[in-house]
């Protein structure tokens, strides 16, 4: 779709001109706005619109009740209507996020392209400030129900973590639920597997423990919690609570793996085993966002006072040398 | 023919990221010759830099190349694309024997996803492309059932492209999806398209959802 350039309107007819396409997504695509470098606009595609326009319209409208001035500084959260040419809602903006994707800080090959000199100490401080804000949702009654890491941003030096994609929350406003209709299973804990996304209620409990496996690929550089040597693939071991870390340290994975995971405190590595393995079956198990945040606050400190590492052990180098030529 | 061997088990053990094996099997037998070889070679190597281009991508594919012509040639063992330098030009010569292609490719497979299990690297369901222009000139049916099989069971995506006059009903008894005709030599869009495939593939979060992929209208005839 050429969409560059082209004319949008706010509610009040005023005029704004399209610039660049910056991503393209499941439900629609981003542009810059000219002469905003701040504000981007999420246009929804065609037959998304067709298909669930009002209802997308409508939740857009009951997430703008919504905010207030915290959470529209954290969350790129939707501010103005956008309108086409003929005057149809085809989305809303927002202001744009800075900084890298999480997903770039969560792995053992990347992160240092992104993120330089990054150590534990920093690792901890992201995780902190997006609990804050993943807390503040919760708040206001609303659930991010599809955690992802690439829905996370982390500006490199700072300590500032910026959410997008939240047009996707769960929310509750006046009597009227709206669900989160998307998710990955890989993330989704046992009691939601199966279920189709839309028709999911998700709770403190459910929320605690996708937060949980962010944490963990934060704090492992990139290994998911239920990968497991000889194991089936990630989502059957969740169901089962098949976790290879801890207690018995079974199978864990190859390499330097096992050393970034003994390095971490034990009151978070125990965290870790009960929410992963008992928590997987009992959601009252689950260590709370209130309990992370407090353990993580901890291990913060010790790192400050010397008493737990900040240097990071890093399980692989920088791509081989060389590299392998075909023929 | 020479490869040089890197410390393939290392990279599953240092590298974090899900892997989407994805294995090209090659027609490049004497009718390949001249223009249609010129373009395969060039979306080759415009698919490995495409991919390259997407870091998360990057760390993710693993690409498999073998190629068909007189006789059957593991041109590349399956690499992290991050890890591939460059990539020779495949010449047309000789026969088709696509059947013992596909055969060797399935074995491949099956052995990279049994190296990913033992190292508890979690993996996408691998991709095999197979393309061609003409008909196998050796046995092929077992080993299309075989194919076949693996994707009615969704362990595998088979991937049928024909080129010019090929046999469009030999290349689709490979897979449950009927085989797709390249537009012309439109080598390049298809590759642009595979690697966009390959792009959304591996920045899926999860492992075992579906994927919606590109439309294909950029390369593909009717």
């Amino acid at each position: 779709m050429a969409l560059w350039g082209r004319v949008v309107t706010d509610a009040l007819g005023k005029q704004r001109k399209l610039g660049k396409r910056l991503a393209r997504g499941g439900e629609g695509e981003i542009f810059a706005l000219q002469g905003r470098p701040d504000v981007i606009v999420k246009w929804y595609y065609p037959e998304v619109l067709d298909k669930r326009g009002d209802e997308l319209h409508r939740k857009v409208e009951a997430m703008r009740e919504l905010r207030d001035s915290d959470m529209t500084q954290d969350v790129c959260w939707p501010l103005i209507r956008v309108f086409d040419d003929r005057h149809r809602w085809i989305g809303f903006a927002m202001y744009r996020a800075r900084g890298v994707k999480m997903g770039f800080l969560a792995h053992a090959l990347l992160y240092e392209r992104y993120f330089p000199n990054l150590d534990r100490r920093q690792i901890v401080g992201y995780l902190i400030r997006f609990i804050e804000i993943v807390q503040q949702l919760h708040r206001a009654g609303i659930c991010i129900g599809d955690y992802n890491l690439n829905n996370v941003y982390c500006v490199p030096g700072s300590g500032q973590v910026t959410l997008i994609d939240c047009d996707s929350y769960q929310l509750r406003v006046a009597g009227t639920f709206y669900p989160c209709p998307v998710g990955s299973p890989d993330m989704t804990p046992k009691e939601h597997q199966g279920v189709a996304f839309r028709d999911i209620v998700r709770n403190p409990q459910s929320e605690a423990f996708s937060l949980a496996i962010v944490l963990f690929k934060c704090l492992m550089l990139g290994r998911h919690p239920y990968d497991i040597v000889g194991g089936d693939d990630p989502v059957r071991n969740l169901r089962r609570g098949n976790f290879a870390y801890g207690r018995g340290q079974r199978d864990v994975p190859e390499g330097a793996w096992y050393e970034l995971w003994s390095e971490l405190p034990e009151a978070i590595r125990d965290m870790f085993v009960t929410t992963f393995t008992e928590g997987a079956n009992v959601p009252s198990r689950r260590a709370t966002l209130a309990q992370w945040h407090a353990a993580l606050e901890t291990y913060r400190q010790q790192m400050d006072q010397g008493e737990c590492a900040r240097r990071l052990v890093k399980p692989g180098g920088p791509p081989s040398s060389g590299g392998r030529h075909v023929g | 023919m020479a490869t040089y061997q890197l410390n393939t088990s290392s990279d599953l053990i240092e590298n974090p990221s899900p892997r989407c094996a994805c294995m090209l099997v090659l027609d490049t037998s004497a009718s390949m010759f001249g223009q249609p070889i010129r373009e395969l070679n060039a979306g080759v190597q415009e698919f490995i830099a495409s991919i390259k281009e997407d870091e998360m991508a990057a760390c993710s594919v693993e690409l498999g190349v073998i190629t068909a012509g007189g006789r059957v040639t593991e041109q590349l063992p399956f690499t992290t694309a991050m890890n591939i330098s460059q990539c020779r030009q495949f010449n047309a010569t000789g026969l088709t024997p696509l059947g013992s292609a596909m055969k060797l490719a399935l074995d491949r497979l099956e052995e990279r996803t049994a190296a990913y299990r033992k190292a508890g690297v979690a993996y996408y369901q691998p991709w095999l492309v197979v393309i061609s222009d003409g008909v196998p000139t050796d046995d092929w049916q077992a080993v299309a059932a075989r194919a076949r099989s693996l994707a009615q069971q969704r362990k595998m995506v088979v991937m049928p492209v024909g080129v010019e006059e090929a046999d469009l009903d030999a290349l689709g008894a490979f897979s449950t999806r009927p085989a797709k005709r390249l537009d012309g030599l439109k080598f390049r869009e298809f590759f642009l398209w595979l690697s966009a495939s390959m792009s959304r593939v591996s920045a899926s979060a999860s492992t075992t959802a579906q994927i919606k992929l590109p439309p294909t209208d950029g390369w593909d005839s009717i």
